[in-house]
C-alpha cells in the first residue's frame, strides 16, 4: 500500500492540474485581444491592405523553400501571405535562420532563395560558390528596407535627440550617464536623470549589427575606428541573442540603450531617439526612412543590384540608419518550373502594391526608382 | 501532505516490531520521512512541468481547428491574432516517426534475434558493443552526420525522410536492446521442447520464440516511437520548417512539433499569438507521447506471457 500511495497523489496532482487546466481556457481569447492592442491600428491596417490587394500577380501552384534573414522576416512571411491569399496554391516557407545560415543553404542548394542582409560579398567567394550552386549567375535584389531605431528606456524622456556622434560615443563607452553634458546640449529642455546608462547589444551574428557598426564606422569614425561586421567589437554593455532578446533587455532596464530592427521597437512598444544628422532631429517613421533609402545608390554592377545607402546624409527629414535586405536568387534555374516559380512570387513581392503595405508592418519600401529596376532584374530570372 | 508522511509509517513499525528499540524506531521514521520528502522534491519539478505546460497548451489544443488546420495564412508575429492550427505538424511528426519505426524495427529485432538467438564469439561481441555505442551516440551527433553524408558528400537536397533517417540511428539501439531483454525472457525450456519434436532453429524462432516474447516488443517498439516522437536537436538540423501541411516524405519541407515550437518560440516574450502556439504544441507534443507510452504499457500488460 505504501508504494501505491506515491502513485495516488501523483495521480491527483495531474488530474487537479487537468482540471485546473480547463478553467484556464477562457484565456485563449483574452490573449489574442491583448496581442491586438500591442499590435496597434497599424496592424489591423496591414490586413486590410493585404484583403484590397487585387489580383496583379501570375499565381502558381506548388512550393517554394527560402531561408535566411531574421530583420525581413516579418516583411516576407506578410509577402507570403497575401500572396497565398490571391494563390491559395503557393506553398512558400520561410525560416529565419539567420543571413550566414541562409547564403550557406542557398549554396548547397538546399533552399531556392535566401534572404540576407548584405550582398553575396566577393571577399569570402560567395558569389563563385553561388555561381557552381546554381551554374548561373546569382543576383542580389534589394528587396526590402528596415529602418534601425536606437531604442532606449530613460524614466520620464519621453523624446531623446542623438547625433551621430552621441550614438558612437554611447555605444562605445565614452559617454556613461544620460545627464552627459554632450546628450544635454542635443536635447535641450529636456530633464536628463543621472542614471548610468546601460548598452545592450546583439550577442549573434547579425546583419543588424553590421549595418549599425557601418553606421558608427562612417559617421563618426574617431569615435567608432574598428570596422563594421556581424558580430559586435564594442568594449561596454551587455549581449543579448536576436532582436527579442535586446528588446526585452532594453524593456526591462531603465537608463538602457539599444539597437533594433523598427519592427521590433514597435512590436514591444519601445521609445525610439530622433536622429540629428545635422539637419533637425528625425524621427523614425515610414516617409523619414523612405526618405533616407532614396539616398541609396545601385552600386552593383550588370544584373546585380546591391545597394548603398549614405549614413551621412543630410538631406532634411531622412532618416539615415536604415538596412537593406536583399533575396538572392539564380539567375537561371535548373528547373524551369522554380524559376518561374521565384519570378512570380519576387515580382509580387518587389510591385509598388505590396511595397506600400510594408510601413504598417514596420519596414519601409524600396525607392520607386530602385523598385522598377529590381522588377526589370526578376523578369530576367528564368 | 506532512500529516500523511508521519502517519503512515508509525502504526507499521510499532505493529511488525514491538521489542524494538526507541531510538532505532526514531531513526526509521526519520529514515522513512526523509525518503518521502526526496520523493516529493523530485515531484516538484514534474508536476510544475506538467501544470505549466498543460495549463498554458490547453486552451490552444481545445480549438478544433488547431487539429485540423495547418499555419497557412500565418501573418508576422505580432500582427496576426489567429493561433490557427498544428495539424501539419502533428501529422509531420506522426508520418517520420511512422517511418522510422518501418525502417528501424526490423533491423532492431533482427539484430535482437541475432543476439540471442544466433550470435556467439567476437562478431557478437562486436555488433553488442556497437549497439551500446550507438545508443550513446548524441541525437545531434546523428543529425551530423546524416547531414554531412547527404548534403556534404551527396549534395543532395534535404527532404523530410532525412529527418526519419537520422531518428533510425537513434531508435535502433532503444528497440534492439527492449527486444534483446525480451527473447531473453523465453524460458530455454521451450526452445528445448521444440527441438526435441525436431523443429528445425528458424521455425522454433519464428513460431515458439517470437510469439511468447511479441507483446514485449511491440512494447519496446512503441516505446521506440514515442521516444523519436518526442526527440528535438535532428529535426532542427535536417528538418526545415514550413507552415503548411505536407504528406509527402520525399519532397519539401516537412513540419514537426518540435520545429513548430522552435519558429514560434523567439517571438514569445513579445507576441502572446506565438506563446500560445508555442505552448499548445509543446502541450500536445506531451500528450502524444505520453499516449503513444501509455498505449504501449498498456498493450504489454495486457499481453504478458504468464510464467
Amino acid at each position: 500500500m505504501i508504494i501505491n500511495k506515491p502513485a495516488r497523489i501523483a495521480g491527483v496532482a495531474v488530474i487537479a492540474a487537468t482540471a485546473l487546466a480547463g478553467c484556464g481556457s477562457a484565456s485563449n481569447t483574452g490573449s489574442g485581444s491583448s496581442s491586438g492592442a500591442i499590435a496597434g491600428s497599424g496592424s489591423s491596417q496591414a490586413s486590410n491592405a493585404t484583403a484590397q490587394a487585387s489580383g496583379s500577380a501570375d499565381c502558381f501552384t506548388g512550393s517554394l523553400r527560402a531561408a535566411g534573414s531574421t530583420a525581413q522576416q516579418n516583411a516576407i512571411t506578410q509577402a507570403i501571405s497575401a500572396y497565398q491569399a490571391k494563390c491559395p496554391g503557393a506553398k512558400i516557407s520561410y525560416n529565419g535562420t539567420g543571413s550566414g545560415a541562409g547564403i550557406t543553404s542557398f549554396t548547397s542548394k538546399q533552399i531556392d532563395f535566401a534572404g540576407s542582409d548584405s550582398a553575396l560579398s566577393p571577399d569570402k567567394g560567395e558569389p563563385a560558390k553561388a555561381k557552381q550552386a546554381c551554374t548561373s549567375d546569382a543576383w542580389d535584389l534589394p528587396m526590402v528596407t528596415g529602418p534601425i531605431a536606437v531604442v532606449y528606456n530613460l524614466k520620464g524622456v519621453g523624446k531623446l535627440t542623438l547625433t551621430p556622434k552621441l550614438i558612437a560615443k554611447i555605444f562605445s563607452g565614452k559617454i556613461t550617464a544620460w545627464n552627459d553634458p554632450a546628450i544635454a546640449a542635443a536635447n535641450k529642455g529636456a530633464k536628463l536623470p543621472s542614471t548610468k546608462i546601460s548598452v545592450f547589444f546583439r550577442s549573434d551574428s547579425s546583419g543588424t549589427t553590421d549595418n549599425f557598426t557601418n553606421y558608427m564606422h562612417t559617421t563618426d569614425g574617431a569615435d567608432w575606428p574598428a570596422a563594421h561586421g556581424k558580430s559586435w567589437t564594442g568594449k561596454v554593455g551587455q549581449g543579448k541573442a536576436k532582436s527579442a532578446g535586446v528588446s526585452a533587455a532594453v524593456k526591462s532596464t531603465d537608463g538602457a540603450i539599444g539597437y533594433d530592427e523598427w519592427s521590433y521597437a514597435v512590436q514591444n512598444t519601445l521609445q525610439m531617439a530622433q536622429i540629428d544628422s545635422g539637419s533637425g532631429p528625425v524621427a523614425l517613421s515610414a516617409e523619414s526612412a523612405a526618405e533616407g533609402v532614396s539616398s541609396a545608390k545601385v552600386v552593383g554592377t550588370g544584373k546585380d543590384l546591391s545597394l548603398k545607402i549614405d549614413y551621412a546624409t543630410k538631406s532634411p527629414g531622412a532618416y539615415p540608419l536604415i538596412l537593406v535586405t536583399y533575396e538572392i536568387v539564380c539567375s537561371k534555374y535548373a528547373q524551369p518550373k522554380t524559376g518561374q516559380d521565384v519570378r512570380s512570387f519576387l515580382s509580387y513581392m518587389a510591385s509598388p502594391e505590396f511595397q506600400a503595405t510594408l510601413p504598417k508592418i514596420g519596414s519601409a519600401p524600396l525607392p520607386a526608382g530602385i523598385q522598377s529596376k529590381v522588377a526589370t532584374t526578376i523578369k530576367a530570372v528564368s | 501532505m506532512s500529516t500523511l508522511l508521519r502517519a503512515a509509517p508509525a502504526p507499521r513499525t510499532t505493529a511488525l516490531a514491538p521489542g524494538r528499540s526507541r531510538g532505532r524506531t526514531l531513526r526509521s521514521s526519520a529514515a522513512t520521512a526523509l525518503i518521502w520528502l526526496a520523493f516529493a522534491i523530485a515531484l516538484v519539478p514534474l508536476v510544475w512541468i506538467m501544470w505549466t505546460v498543460l495549463s498554458r497548451g490547453l486552451p490552444s489544443m481545445l480549438h478544433l481547428t488547431w487539429w485540423n488546420k495547418d499555419q497557412s495564412g500565418v501573418g508576422p508575429a505580432g500582427f496576426d491574432h489567429q493561433v490557427r492550427g498544428a495539424r501539419h505538424a502533428i501529422v509531420g511528426t506522426l508520418l517520420m516517426a511512422a517511418l522510422t519505426s518501418l525502417i528501424a524495427v526490423p533491423i532492431a529485432i533482427l539484430t535482437a534475434i541475432y543476439l540471442v538467438e544466433y550470435g556467439r564469439g567476437r562478431i557478437a561481441r562486436i555488433v553488442s558493443f556497437m549497439v551500446d555505442i550507438l545508443s550513446g551516440v548524441p541525437s545531434i551527433v546523428a543529425a551530423l552526420f546524416i547531414y554531412a553524408v547527404w548534403v556534404t558528400t551527396f549534395k543532395l537536397t534535404l527532404v523530410p525522410a532525412c529527418a526519419s533517417l537520422a531518428l533510425v540511428l537513434l531508435m535502433i539501439p532503444v528497440v534492439t536492446r527492449s527486444a534483446e531483454e525480451m527473447l531473453r525472457l523465453v524460458p530455454n525450456e521451450l526452445r528445448e521442447a521444440a527441438y526435441a519434436l525436431g523443429v528445425p532453429k528458424w521455425k522454433t524462432i519464428l513460431r515458439v520464440v517470437l510469439p511468447s516474447c511479441m507483446s514485449g516488443i511491440v512494447t519496446g517498439g512503441l516505446l521506440g516511437f514515442a521516444r523519436v516522437a518526442g526527440e528535438t536537436a535532428p529535426l532542427l538540423l535536417v528538418a526545415s520548417y514550413t507552415q503548411f501541411l505536407n504528406q509527402n516524405m520525399f519532397s519539401g519541407s516537412m513540419a514537426a512539433l518540435p520545429t513548430l515550437i522552435n519558429t514560434n518560440v523567439q517571438f514569445m516574450s513579445s507576441d502572446p499569438i506565438s506563446a500560445d502556439r508555442v505552448w499548445g504544441a509543446a502541450c500536445t507534443l506531451i500528450v502524444l507521447v505520453l499516449a503513444i507510452n501509455l498505449a504501449g504499457r498498456l498493450l504489454g500488460h495486457l499481453t504478458r506471457v504468464k510464467s
